[in-house]
């Protein structure tokens, strides 16, 4: 199965073509253009390294998120509106799950950090056992300096990854001694993770709607939650289950 | 075979404030779908659009409305031969959906891509509007966020006459409407308590009225406005919203009449154009044709549905734009600032 992954969660830009459990081609930036401008070129790009014609094209995998609200939709609307021109399936990936999928260390907790401004992470754990990436800790936002400390206090060792962690860590908190961060070229989100895994989903059955699926946002709108605090009892009425 | 360019099929699409549309045009005048899908309830309890719940609105309307034009238009989608889309000026967020979702359906399906100026396309929702209209005319843009007088001296070819320095005459209507406690949108709600009120009741300023001046600026009238209000408030007077509202309107009016049809007569031209979301008001309207009548010139408008933000008009603009070969590139990006300029 030949299929497109695309990943546009954080500042970084990244798409791969991969073919069975084979990495094709894969072009990862992270540059001063933004997201708008490169992503098409750069899958057209992706494409003629991997000698992959669109047409040939089985299905696409999109990281959904969290992350950047503004690249999530840029990637997301790129990934719909090319899985019904082409008629393929597509399937959304965990942007934390592709991360923790970089390292693949058995016996460690892998903390997965992507950045949800003023100081705070989208923050979700994951452990190796038996090959498979299993979540120990289910996502929830907190403060970056929180993370760490409650960190140092398991009786493990720790790797820390995601853009949290270029913008906020590495080189700027000191960690505790069973903490560390994981290598600069791996502590940022690649489309090849999220291949590979989306590759995983899709043999397996699992397809997403490309009418409705939505990024994975963990945060709503602060207009909406600013007003909810100014009419409680209106919000109580009408709470969206939407939250995470 | 090369298709005639009459018979050319182009997807159009629009997501650059609170409404996601999406249609197809046969040519360049011919819609066969027009399809929008709506935010305004949305936004309404917050007095204003969100931009970052617009644009999570986007994203989850845009394939479905997609879909349905092309259901609507009965158009196979290989069947489009280039796609147009809205690429400012607008909301950042919320434009950035359309035009991803273009480029990659551009590049899905091996067809030209055609990045559209929004305000150019509420200019040109006039040739949807009225089949037999061809330039030169006189286009007065009046828009939530723009106000400007734009000679369109052939599809391709525009001057810019003059336009708006500081706030647009749409924002003055949104800002007036929010201090007289009056529900978002505004506009609409100022039109209709306007026919109930007295428009010589208060006499407001006009801005930059001098003759061969064409640049507008409304923040002048505002701050008059809303002056007015807060003293009749601290006088402890009840406030007459509906004079208010009829004495704005007037000054807003006035200035627009006046230099619109100044420009008809500089320029030479013999019918003049409305155009853009603030063209519903029927106060406006009605002067425009009034004066028009007086003057001997061709008055035109779109329609209501044509006058909100809508694809068909992008799709329109789009159809010209690439008879002069104005397409785009795959690097096309969202200019929220985006302007009518000179071309």
């Amino acid at each position: 199965m030949s299929i497109l992954a695309i990943d546009t969660a954080t500042q970084v830009s990244s798409v791969a073509v991969a073919k069975e459990r084979r990495l094709l081609s894969e072009l990862t930036m992270q540059g001063k253009l933004t997201h708008s401008e490169t992503l098409l070129p750069h899958i057209e790009s992706a494409l003629k390294m991997a000698a992959t014609a669109k047409e040939d094209l089985e299905g696409i995998a999109i990281s959904i998120g969290p992350g950047s609200f503004t690249g999530l939709r840029i990637g997301l609307a790129a990934a719909k509106a090319m899985s019904y021109a082409l008629n393929i399936p597509l399937v959304g990936v965990s942007t934390l799950k592709a991360l923790a999928y970089q390292l693949p260390v058995p016996g460690v907790r892998l903390m997965c950090l992507l950045d949800a401004q003023k100081g705070n992470a989208y923050v979700e754990s994951y452990r190796w056992e038996q090959d498979e990436l299993q979540v120990v800790e289910t996502v929830r936002v907190a403060k970056i300096s929180d993370i760490v400390a409650a960190a140092g206090k398991l009786d493990e060792q720790v790797i820390l990854l995601g853009d949290a962690v270029q913008k906020k860590i590495a080189g700027k908190l000191e960690l505790p001694a069973n903490v560390r961060v994981a290598m600069p070229h791996l502590v940022m989100p690649r489309a090849a993770c999220v291949a590979m895994l989306g590759q995983r989903e899709l043999a397996a059955g699992h397809v997403d709607n490309v009418m409705d699926l939505e990024p994975v946002y963990i945060r709503r709108s602060e207009a909406e939650v600013l007003w909810e605090k100014r009419h409680p009892e209106e919000a109580k009425a009408t709470k969206p289950t939407e939250e995470m | 075979m090369e298709k005639k360019k009459e018979e050319l099929l182009t997807l159009a699409i629009e997501s650059s404030c609170d409404e996601t549309s999406a249609a197809v045009l046969r040519g360049g005048r011919e819609i066969l779908s027009n399809i929008i899908s709506t935010q305004i309830p949305i936004h309404q309890k917050f007095g204003g659009v969100v931009p970052e719940i617009a644009s999570r609105k986007h994203i989850v309307n845009i394939m479905p409305v997609i879909d349905e034009c092309l259901r609507e238009a009965k158009v196979e989608l290989k069947d489009i031969d280039q796609v147009a889309v809205t690429y400012g000026p607008g909301l950042v967020g919320a434009l950035l959906v359309g035009v991803s979702a273009a480029k990659s359906l551009a590049f899905s399906l091996g067809k030209p891509l055609i990045g559209v100026n929004h305000l150019e396309g509420h200019i040109f929702a006039n040739f949807l509007a009225t089949p037999n209209l061809e330039p030169p005319f006189m286009a007065l843009v009046v828009s939530g966020g723009h106000t400007a007088l734009v000679d369109v001296q052939g599809y391709n070819r525009f001057r810019m006459m003059g336009q708006t320095r500081d706030d647009a005459a749409g924002e003055a209507f949104d800002k007036i409407a929010r201090v007289m406690g009056l529900p978002y949108p505004g506009g609409p709600r100022i039109d209709a308590l306007a026919k109930e009120g007295n428009p010589m009741a208060i006499d407001f300023p006009q801005a930059l009225t001098e003759k061969g001046n064409y640049e507008f600026s409304f923040s002048g009238l505002k701050s008059a406005v809303l002056n007015y209000i807060n003293s009749e408030k601290m006088k402890g007077h009840e406030l007459n919203k509906a004079d208010i509202a009829a004495s704005f309107q007037r000054s807003v009016i006035e200035v627009l009449v006046g230099k619109a049809f100044q420009a008809v007569k500089e320029a030479g031209r013999d019918t003049l154009v409305l155009a853009g979301g603030v063209a519903a008001n029927s106060g406006l309207e009605a002067r425009l044709r009034e004066e028009a009548e007086k003057r001997g010139v061709r008055f035109l408008y779109p329609s209501k549905i044509l006058c909100t933000d809508n694809a068909a008009m992008i799709g329109c603009r789009g159809y010209y734009q690439a008879l002069d070969g104005g397409y785009s590139d795959l690097y096309l990006n969202a200019v929220p600032g985006l302007s009518l300029t000179d071309k």
